[in-house]
């Protein structure tokens, strides 16, 4: 009976599989040194439906965690305070400006963020802290770890490759690509 | 010293501060307009507390038997650029043995914020706590670590509140600071003619502490002549340092009858931080003068800490060591903390401490409220 279960299952997914392709990105820097904490997302060339999914942007020992937070537009965020002191989290960017009132523990409500745009967090009584929210169009992100590389699986399709980065100041120029089933696609984003 | 009976000096000075308030008020007064739009936006948080200690006449633990104090924050945000922010302190003392209650300002400025390539720059206008005080993190400049505070920050808080407007510029991990201000410039009386303290007295504005035959205020302003700050650091993902000078630039002179005293400081701080644990240290360095009938008197300060905190599911132990010293009177001071968090909005403390041949200990209730 599980033999069979498994096997309607691998029949069902195998088109979907087998659509599949597979975008590996490397975000480097002059030097050829990888560029960390790198959002690179995939547009494809149909809009993709919003999200419902939430996030999480946590904050421990006065620092917001993660220090770059992928989302896809539609996404709901929510704020826990994980630390013993109260944190007053606020955001002016003109993806969603708001603020959540002096709290400890998790407010009520999460925020959603349904504009594309980078978010940039800070607290209003500790200076030191500061994040970011990347807002996509697309449910194809993925943030890079310390050797700047990032692989992204896709169905196959036309998509225009970005990439986003805490210090950017000019976005690097999208790379347009048609990702074939089973196909590994290479691109590589050199930034200042 | 001249004696502190005649008010007039002080009326002078206290014209000069409420004129920089005046001007506060009037900035703020755009974004007042629109409070009835915006009224949601106001919101409210604070704590009361009932503190009972081993009381000590003398030396850098003393503080009343029983005290108890009552804290109010108001946050005002129009629009997540702007924030209005008022301090608000009431608390019972005993003066020459009669107890007594006080009511005022603690801090009243305004924010604005602005993203200027991709960083941040704050301005900030009003009486304010010079940020960057590594131990006082928490709203209204409350310690997580400790009940009472290190005698660096307990200075700070009884005896230096610029009145005037801060600037902070922050880019990625880096953050640089200055502030011009106002009053202050009896700042350097008290570590000098009464001695470091390790306590949470904060000054309210117009408040006069008596010391010696004078008074010392953050709202003196004697002289006319500005105070600056600068201040520079880094923060990692755990490691955090930073460095500060300010000057009162007071002129040390007798005004009326109330001394000015000449300040200069300079102050490092360090901050690890890993899982539970936080280590801090922070010291600063400087001199205070004044003159008297032609003859600079200049005492060397000196304050520092360092302090280990471990921090558990429902509360926190911190131990501290402090140093301060004036001229050639070296102090030291131990300091051991227990404040439990249970859910909830109590939070019961204890702490004991040992400076110089006393020992201190004080239990603490503190209940803690918002809203808005």
């Amino acid at each position: 009976m599980r033999h069979r279960l498994l096997t309607l299952i691998l029949f069902l997914a195998l088109p979907a599989i087998a659509n599949a392709a597979t975008i590996v990105a490397t975000v480097r820097d002059s030097r050829g040194i990888g560029v960390p904490d790198a959002v690179v997302y995939a547009v494809p060339e149909r809009t993709a439906s919003p999200s419902r999914k939430t996030a999480i942007m946590d904050q421990r020992n006065r620092m917001f965690v993660p220090h770059v937070l992928p989302i896809q537009t539609g996404t709901s965020v929510r704020f826990p305070n994980s630390d013993d002191i109260r944190h007053q989290v606020y955001s002016f960017s003109p993806a969603k400006p708001f603020q959540l009132p002096l709290y400890k523990g998790t407010p009520a409500n999460p925020v959603v963020f349904d504009q594309a745009g980078v978010v940039t967090l800070g607290c209003n009584i500790h200076d030191r802290m500061s994040a970011y929210i990347v807002i996509v169009d697309t449910p194809h992100f993925e943030k890079s770890g310390a050797d700047g590389r990032v692989t992204l699986n896709v169905p196959s399709g036309k998509y225009t490759v970005r990439v986003w980065y805490p210090s950017m100041r000019s976005e690097p120029a999208p790379i347009p690509m048609t990702a074939g089933a089973s196909d590994r696609n290479e691109v590589v984003f050199t930034v200042r | 010293m001249g004696s502190s009976g005649d008010g007039l000096p002080f009326v002078r000075c206290f014209a000069r501060v409420r004129s920089v308030l005046k001007a506060t008020a009037v900035a703020a007064l755009p974004l007042l307009l629109a409070l009835p739009a915006a009224a949601q936006q106001l919101e409210w948080s604070g704590f009361a507390l009932l503190r009972a200690t081993s009381g000590v006449d003398s030396g850098p633990l003393q503080s009343d038997s029983v005290s108890s104090q009552v804290q109010l924050g108001l946050d005002w945000t129009p629009s997540p650029r702007y924030t209005a922010h008022l301090h608000l302190l009431g608390r019972t003392e005993t003066d020459e043995g009669t107890r007594r209650g006080r009511a005022g300002v603690v801090e009243a400025y305004v924010d604005a914020n602005f993203r200027p390539f991709n960083d941040r720059l704050r301005l900030r206008a009003g009486a304010m706590f010079l940020p960057g005080s590594r131990e006082n993190v928490d709203a209204l400049w409350e310690s997580p670590y400790a009940i009472s505070s290190s005698a660096l920050n307990s200075w700070f808080g009884e005896e230096f509140r610029p009145i005037g407007i801060d600037a902070t510029w922050f880019h990625r991990g880096f953050v640089a600071g200055a502030t011009l201000f106002r009053g202050n410039d009896t700042l350097g009386a008290l570590p000098v003619l009464r001695g470091w303290t390790l306590d949470d007295h904060w000054i309210l504005l117009g408040e006069r502490i008596p010391v010696d035959e004078d008074f010392t205020s953050v709202s003196a302003e004697l002289d006319g002549r500005f105070g600056w700050s600068a201040r520079g650091g880094w923060n990692g993902s755990m490691v955090s340092v930073s460095a500060m000078h300010f000057e009162n630039r007071n002129d040390g002179l007798p005004h009326g009858s109330l001394y000015g005293w000449g300040t200069r400081w300079d102050n490092l701080g360090f901050e690890l931080t890993r899982g539970d644990w936080t280590f801090i240290a922070e010291g600063g360095w400087g001199p205070t003068f004044l003159d008297v009938f032609g003859t600079r008197y200049t005492s060397r300060l000196d304050a520092a800490y360092a302090l280990a905190s471990r921090r558990f599911k429902r509360g926190r132990i911190t131990v501290r060591a402090d140093r301060f010293r004036v001229e050639a009177l070296r102090q030291n001071a131990w300091t051991v903390a227990w404040l439990w968090t249970p859910p909830g909005h109590l939070r019961p403390g204890i702490e004991l401490a040992s400076a110089e041949g006393h020992r201190r200990a004080i239990i603490e209730l503190r209940y803690s409220f918002s809203g808005h």
